[in-house]
């Protein structure tokens, strides 16, 4: 009995001592702006997460989690821009070079976001939005009136609710939107699946295209769309009972579609070399 | 105007033909201006750099050969490229090929009108394309990152083949229907893979260099 209290004891003291020492590596730091109407924000992170949301105008607030000494801040401020960077000092790494970041800035900032593996979080904003990533996941939410510029070898990118221009390059990450609408709204990817769900409003021109990755787009029965989609290597699949319409080239038997559904207000553009691509229709 | 109209018309402001939509367009536009920024820089920093940066040879005849293979170019008279051009640092090299040959596609994009009887890409006959396992260009890529976590090197190997793989498609679509203006954008939208892998690639090492 005694052992096993004994033993407890050890084990928790332990993990105790592990903890402490763990989060006595990590250093907070906190950093304030007053900015204008309009700023520009540029936060570059090689390794961690970089969460950004929409707080009090004029203001930009940052607060920086540094994992070790290993990594230090550079910031800098001029007229109506703030930048950060995680600066990697010698024998840094994937894990010493960690800085996590959550960020609040003005609605209206226009944002440039940075980070290899770490996710990159946009929300409630409605400046323009530019993301690079290599690995790390990149999820825009609740964004309107700006430019979405994604571009990424292999994180997933995930938009919702987002209205204006978007333009998403992946080469293996999976692409997936709902409820986005936009004037333009272009997808490039390679193997990485293209998925949309949402109305393909705002008569606007979408653009979904892939190498070897599937595209799948759910739109609900009254959308109103002018489609024109082929695969050249793959098959294409609709729910929907197109309007014909002629098309720029042959329309041939299972890999391309071409035709309108309701007024043909927006034009929706769906290619791959080899993917399948399929337009579902949504149910309700 | 938006960003892809910008980036479409890119090559006439180069040229020094702009409009006002393309400067109200930067104007307001962090994307385009830095991109507008890059090229201007690449272009400053070129004429100040040493001899000894010289690349290899086989990295120009290897861009050249591309170009001459997509039917882009024809047999020149003159160097392809001007004298400075040689004279860049490698890692300017890198990105500054990738916008080359975006600029090419983005040439190559001549939207035909249905029924056009003429050929939209320079026809040319073409030799039977030979594509390296490993181009020059790739090579110089990979050893920017050769330092990198070993993981990290294997998985812009892997970005690299599957960019590399989506071109020759789409070349192969192009070749096999030259009117096709969607195949046409796939391969412009391959190119611009490419060179977003090589410009990650760069923009990283150039953040560990600071």
């Amino acid at each position: 009995m005694f052992s096993g209290k004994c033993a407890a004891a050890t084990i928790a003291t332990v993990l105790t001592l592990v903890g402490v020492s763990l989060c006595a590596d990590t250093v907070r730091k906190d950093l304030h702006f007053k900015v204008g109407k309009h700023p520009t924000i540029s936060i570059n992170n090689p390794y961690g997460p970089v969460i950004v949301r929409a707080g009090a105008p004029h203001q930009v607030t940052i607060t920086a989690i540094l994992h070790s000494d290993k990594v230090e801040l550079d910031q800098s401020k001029s007229r109506n821009r703030v930048d950060v960077i995680s600066h990697l000092l010698p024998g840094a790494d994937l894990n010493t070079g960690i800085v996590e970041y959550e960020v609040l800035v003005p609605p209206d900032a226009n944002l440039t976001l940075h980070s290899d593996n770490g996710k990159v979080h946009a929300e409630k904003l409605h400046g323009d939005v530019t993301v690079a990533g290599n690995v790390g996941a990149i999820e825009v939410i609740d964004c309107a009136g700006g430019h979405i510029h994604v571009r990424t070898l292999n994180g997933a990118v995930s938009l919702n609710n987002v209205h204006g221009d978007v333009e998403i390059m992946s080469v293996g990450g999976d692409v997936v939107m709902t409820g986005v609408t936009g004037a333009q709204v272009a997808v490039n990817s390679n193997s990485g699946r293209i998925e949309y769900e949402g109305d393909f409003g705002g008569e606007g021109e979408y653009a979904f295209t892939s190498h070897t990755g599937n595209i799948e787009a759910v739109a609900p029965a009254y959308a109103s769309i002018d489609v024109l989609a082929r695969s050249t290597n793959g098959i294409v699949q609709s729910d929907f009972s197109l309007d014909p319409k002629h098309a720029p080239f042959l329309v041939r038997g299972a890999n391309s579609l071409s035709g309108t559904l309701g007024k043909a207000a927006s034009s929706v553009k769906l290619f791959s070399f080899s993917g399948k691509i399929r337009l579902k229709k949504r149910q309700n | 105007m938006n960003c892809l109209q910008f980036e479409n018309h890119l090559s006439d402001y180069l040229e020094g033909v702009a409009t006002s939509d393309q400067q109200a367009h930067l104007n307001s536009c962090s994307a385009c201006s830095g991109l507008l920024a890059d090229l201007n820089l690449i272009s400053a920093e070129a004429t100040s750099l040493r001899e000894s940066y010289e690349p290899s040879p086989r990295v120009w005849h290897s861009l050249e050969s591309q170009l001459r293979r997509e039917g882009l170019i024809r047999q020149a008279s003159r160097p392809l490229l001007p004298e400075f051009f040689r004279r860049w640092r490698t890692a300017w090299l890198v990105p500054v090929a990738a916008l080359l040959l975006v600029a090419a596609g983005i040439k190559l994009y001549q939207p035909a009108r249905i029924g056009d009887n003429q050929p939209v890409a320079k026809q040319q006959p073409l030799a039977t394309p030979v594509m390296p396992a490993v181009s020059a260009e790739d090579r110089d890529i990979m050893t920017t990152v050769a330092s990198r976590p070993p993981a990290q090197v294997a998985a812009y190997r892997n970005d690299l083949a599957q960019a590399n793989a989506f071109i020759r498609d789409a070349q192969e679509a192009v070749k096999s229907d030259p009117n096709d203006i969607y195949s046409q954008q796939l391969l412009i939208n391959a190119y611009e893979q490419k060179q977003m892998v090589y410009r990650l690639a760069v923009d990283q090492n150039n953040e560990e260099e600071q």
